[in-house]
């Protein structure tokens, strides 16, 4: 858990021109460690949701680089960057994005499709508790469930990151702590990185590492070394 | 592993069945239907083909006024010429002996006579005897007794042999003066000085007689029938019913005919007078066209027929036998000019047999040149043209209603796709995905219109081939033809539509899928509208906000009017052809005689005031539009008819004088390859390798065909014809006073209306068909448009729903203004659809032979809009229960 595996340096980033230019990212420097469970806290319109599409590929900085292994995203073109996230990324949006003729566990083979070493989709399925409802489609499960189903397509891979954008941001209390300790299982159990973006302060006690952006820089970025269990979490 | 995303697509055609069942339906009916006409096409031409060897089809015939000696006909199989020259010495010297003899003859009689008369008279005159009467009395006695050894004596003198001697000497002398003073002309006649390469044949006995037969039991004639022998080796017939005639009272008919005339197996029918029961429907491979005479403008399938008897029965007719025989060259030519090479050398050849074995050569018709058998193949051949234009239209059509369903489930999926790409899904995957379903629809359409090519819609398409010719039975055959028009081209354009708008519509980056940022400009301020009553607000926010939808829909309404004006304008434009062909006619009466002089070269005249001398030949007209079909075998060349004008004509009007390489071109001509005035065309002989440029002097207004004119001069000059040469006469008047010998067709407005009567008649249940096809697809075309919209609101209405609205409401806001659009689009549509279709009708006139112009009786326009509209109101009834249908949670499901 110690090398430094993701780099973030000098990262700028605006939108619009003239008046309406708006500077989302202002700089941005931080690292984050292979296996880490990192959150990346801050209120709306802090760039958080930004810089994690950066990290992910498929947006880029107008300054600045992000760092994977040594290897440059802005280094490269189109087809490399597919293949980055094909190999090395699972996301997880705060909408579910399922493929709605497709069932649950099709859904997770879409993702399986994608990976050299994929995971066993019965296990995902059964660590996602999902195993009782793989032939429902995605508009016969609940929020949470659909929930499920997107991380499972995201973990099933076998990532070196997973990416969450609000995931609990469409879900409820219970449901957003179930999902978090699914997450937080996969990051156990399987070892991918997790970045996680969220608003909800609270999160932050599970992570190994909490960056706190606002206006577009690092505000805080401290390690967690007191974290608990994601069904702890309290808000 | 597999991509998951393929288990979609099952699901995907099983969710929405009704539209793709709908699309398929179409490409089904328009992949069956063009397939089945090449496929229908190919096998009939490979059955007449195939034919042509097995049925063992003459490369030739002749008829000659006697039997011909065996000793002729191996002589005439050699194909060598006969000495012809020698064969008039032979004949002029015997004549000449004969004479001679005769002469001789009569001088040593009278010499013998008047020798013995003498003697006598001198001797009684001796003895003093002058009583006259004993006198002849003594001479008749000495003619008696001493006249035959006198005469003998006299013959043998060597005077008289001397002198006969002379005498033959002279006569032969004279023949062979004679015979070389008339040499030329007789050797220019048949041309029989040229040197021939001898073309070796086998003769084949093809007798026939011609007889009269009664169908109907009214002991009236209804048709003139030419009876062959059933054992013929030569021309044989293939059955589409029935069998051979094995009997004497059995007879086999042409099926045609007996369709026509209504008699079928089992009949009986009476031909010269005798009772024969109808066995067999055959078709002859030397008859799939019923051409009583090679001269016959149309063929005349119900007052002539061809038919087999045994030979029994066929010598026990009693009509005129014709000693018809047929030809095959022993080696056969392929080309056209080679075949024009053998069958002139033959001609030769068989003249001068003829000649010297004292037989008449009655006719003489190189199979290459019989209308009977070639008439059907080249119509065939140069068929179905315009049906693959049709096909790719639709089914561009449908590529594009593809396209935007496509684009609109792309736009649905924003999200996922987003998600997709952003997990890492390669953009070649995606379009990959999105793509699989059109070509999945468009093999699965083209599968079963497939098969149905092959089996019904080939017969639909082989019927209306039974219904214009004297065909063989055919079988399917596989065509390649039809595999590339109707599966490889719909799969190539559906291809590379949809690959075209997929590309594009998946260029974007996943970011801007994930935030549904799919449209490239961004839309700016809200337009204000005036102050109208909410409802009409919202009715006029749908309409601007679906203006890409009603873009999509107006091409969609263009190409249904293009459709509609395709259906009512074909039946259209051959009624108004029709209708108009009469008046096309130059005159009432076209005369076109054998020769422009008699058999005793005198210049064939009438006293018909109104009639007026023409020249007339054909050249061939390179198109050099490079069309679908070139090299399809319905030949690159259009053929032209030339004519030579009388000057001052009272039928065509010149307003230049032309010279031997300048001419005026009809309005067809000049329309269909886009000729004007001041242009140079060539023009180039059928079987010769000949070809002349004109210059266009002008154009003169004939829609009749496609024409080019000069003064006769001209045409006389620029065809090297003599001066005073012409092919026959126009005339405002039925001419009565040239012999039928030498006519060889007179063509008025009947015969062209024979011509478009039987289009009609063939085309005319085809047309009707393909009129409810049409309409009926482009119900569904406006089906699937309407569908696409309704598809694309589904949210919004939903949301208006929940907010309370009545589905009455709801139907008036997204169905009145749709109505609005489609009804003003409808016009517009039909305005560009007709001017289309005038397009792609001469594009399609361009490859077949001859032009008649698009046209559409102003009842079928406003038809072409009425039924768009039906069909529409219909749409919308369905639109509207599929509004009711929308379900509530569509908006809150989907929320983001």
């Amino acid at each position: 858990m110690e090398e430094e595996f993701l780099e973030i340096k000098d990262l700028k980033k605006s939108f619009g021109d003239g008046e309406a230019r708006q500077d989302v990212l202002r700089g941005m420097n931080f690292t984050v460690k292979k296996g880490e469970f990192c959150v990346l806290l801050g209120p709306s319109g802090s760039g958080k949701s930004t810089l994690l599409n950066i990290i992910g590929g498929i947006d880029t900085p107008d300054s600045g680089y992000v760092s994977i292994n040594g290897d440059k995203l802005e280094e490269m073109n189109e087809k490399e960057l597919t293949l980055y996230r094909r190999k090395h990324l699972g996301y997880v949006f705060q909408m579910y994005n399922l493929i709605p003729n497709l069932n649950v566990k099709e859904n997770i083979e879409v993702g399986a499709y994608l990976s050299d070493s994929p995971l066993d989709v019965e296990e995902v399925l059964a660590t996602l508790g999902l195993e009782d409802h793989k032939y429902k489609y995605p508009n016969q499960l609940s929020g949470g469930q659909q929930q499920r189903v997107s991380i499972g397509r995201a973990v099933v891979k076998n990532p070196d990151i997973l990416m969450c954008d609000e995931p609990t941001g469409a879900l409820d209390y219970k449901t957003s702590k179930e999902i978090l300790s699914l997450i937080e299982d996969c990051n156990d159990k399987f070892g991918s990185t997790v970045i996680m973006v969220t608003h909800n302060e609270a999160i932050k006690n599970m992570a190994d590492h909490v960056i706190k952006l606002r206006d577009g820089i690092v505000r805080h970025n401290d390690r967690n070394e007191n974290k608990i269990k994601a069904m702890e979490l309290e808000w | 592993m597999k991509n998951p995303l393929i288990r979609r697509i099952p699901r995907e055609l099983k969710t929405d069945w009704h539209k793709y069942l709908v699309i398929i339906i179409f490409m089904v009916i328009m992949i069956g239907v063009i397939s089945g006409m090449y496929v229908g096409h190919d096998s009939m031409l490979a059955a007449i083909y195939s034919g042509r060897d097995e049925l063992n089809i003459e490369d030739g015939s002749f008829e000659l006024a006697k039997r011909a000696s065996q000793a002729m006909l191996s002589d005439i199989s050699s194909g060598e010429k006969a000495d012809v020259r020698a064969y008039y010495i032979d004949k002029g010297n015997k004549e000449a002996d004969r004479k001679v003899k005769e002469a001789v003859e009569e001088e040593l009689d009278k010499n013998v006579r008047a020798g013995i008369e003498g003697a006598v008279r001198a001797q009684l005159f001796s003895f003093g005897i002058t009583d006259e009467a004993l006198i002849k009395s003594r001479i008749d006695e000495a003619m008696k007794n001493s006249f035959e050894s006198a005469l003998k004596d006299a013959r043998e003198s060597s005077e008289f042999k001397k002198a006969a001697d002379e005498a033959y000497e002279k006569a032969h002398e004279e023949v062979l003066k004679e015979v070389d003073e008339k040499w030329d002309e007789v050797a220019d006649r048949y041309d029989l000085d040229d040197e021939i390469i001898p073309v070796t044949v086998t003769v084949y006995e093809h007798f026939f007689r011609e007889e009269s037969e009664d169908n109907n039991g009214d002991k009236e004639e209804d048709a003139k029938v030419r009876i062959y022998k059933s054992d013929s080796e030569i021309d044989k017939a293939s059955f589409n019913e029935g069998r051979a005639p094995e009997k004497d009272n059995e007879i086999a008919i042409d099926r045609m005919h007996a369709d026509n005339v209504g008699v079928s197996i089992g009949d009986s029918i009476n031909v010269g007078g005798k009772e024969f029961e109808v066995v067999g429907l055959l078709s002859y491979v030397n008859y799939l066209t019923l051409h009583e005479s090679n001269t016959d403008l149309m063929f005349d399938a119900f007052g002539f027929d061809v038919a087999m008897v045994t030979p029994e029965a066929f010598d026990s007719l009693g009509a005129r036998l014709h000693y018809n025989y047929a030809f095959k060259y022993d080696e056969a030519p392929e080309t056209k000019i080679e075949k024009q090479d053998h069958s002139e050398s033959f001609m030769k050849a068989l003249i001068t047999q003829s000649l010297v074995y004292d037989n008449e050569l009655k006719d003489f018709l190189p199979e290459y040149l019989s209308q009977a058998s070639n008439f059907a193949i080249t119509d065939i051949e140069g068929d179905s043209a315009g049906s693959s234009i049709l096909c790719y239209i639709l089914i561009a059509v449908i590529a594009f209603i593809f396209a935007i369903i496509i684009s609109n489930t792309i736009e649905k999926e924003a999200s996922v796709i987003g998600t997709l790409r952003a997990s890492g899904y390669s953009r070649a995957e995606l379009v990959a995905h999105y793509m699989s379903m059109p070509v999945i629809v468009t093999l699965i359409g083209a599968l079963i219109g497939n098969i149905l090519g092959y089996t019904a819609f080939k017969d639909l398409a082989v019927r209306l081939y039974y219904n214009s010719y004297s065909l063989p039975v055919c079988h399917a055959v596989w065509s390649n033809t039809a595999l590339v028009k109707t599966t490889v081209i719909p799969l190539l354009l559906m291809i590379l539509i949809n690959l075209f708008v997929i590309v594009k519509k998946l260029r974007l980056s996943p970011l801007k899928f994930l935030r549904h940022d799919l449209v490239k400009t961004k839309r700016s301020k809200a337009m204000r509208l005036p102050r109208w009553s909410f409802l009409k607000r919202f009715r006029l926010r749908i309409l601007f906000q679906n203006i890409p939808n009603y873009v999509v829909l107006i091409f969609g309404v263009i190409f249904v009017e293009l459709m509609m004006c395709f259906a009512f304008g074909l039946p259209d434009s051959l009624d108004h052809y029709a209708k108009e062909a009469p008046d096309m006619m130059f005159a009432e009466y076209q005369y076109v005689l054998m020769g422009s002089r008699d058999s005793d070269n005198n210049l064939i005249e009438t006293s018909e005031q109104s009639a007026e001398r023409f020249g007339t030949t054909n050249l061939m007209y390179q198109k050099n539009v490079i069309t679908i079909r070139e090299g399809m075998g319905s030949g690159k060349d259009e053929s032209v008819t030339i004519y030579g004008i009388s000057e001052d004509s009272k039928y065509i009007t010149l307003n230049k004088e032309t010279k031997e390489d300048s001419l005026f071109v009809s309005s067809a001509f000049s329309k269909k390859f886009g000729i004007k005035e001041g242009d140079v065309i060539s023009l180039h002989e059928e079987y010769e390798n000949k070809s002349y440029d004109f210059r266009v002097l002008g154009v003169v207004d004939y829609e009749g065909g496609i024409a080019a004119f000069l003064d006769i001069d001209s045409f006389n000059s620029a065809f090297e014809k003599d001066a005073d040469d012409f092919s026959g006469y126009f005339s405002r008047n039925e001419i009565t006073d040239i012999d039928e010998q030498y006519i060889a067709t007179v063509i008025t407005s009947k015969d062209i209306l024979k011509v478009t009567n039987q289009l009609m008649h063939s085309m005319g249940g085809f047309m009707e068909v393909f009129k409810i096809a049409l309409i009926i697809m482009s119900a569904a075309l406006i089906y699937l448009l309407a569908k696409i919209i309704i598809e694309r609101n589904e949210h919004s209405i939903s949301m208006v729903k929940i907010l309370g609205f009545k589905n009455g409401e709801i139907g008036s806001l997204y169905i009145i203004p749709t109505a609005i659009v489609v009804a003003l689009f409808a016009v517009v549509a039909f305005v560009v659809g007709y001017f289309l279709m005038t397009g792609i009708f001469h594009i399609f006139m361009l490859q077949m032979n001859g032009y008649f112009a698009f046209y559409m009786e102003p009842s079928s326009m406003v038809l072409a809009v009425v039924y768009l509209l039906i069909g529409y109101a219909f749409v919308s009834l369905v639109d509207f229960v599929r509004i009711k249908k929308i379900p509530l949670d569509v908006a809150l499901k989907n929320v983001e």
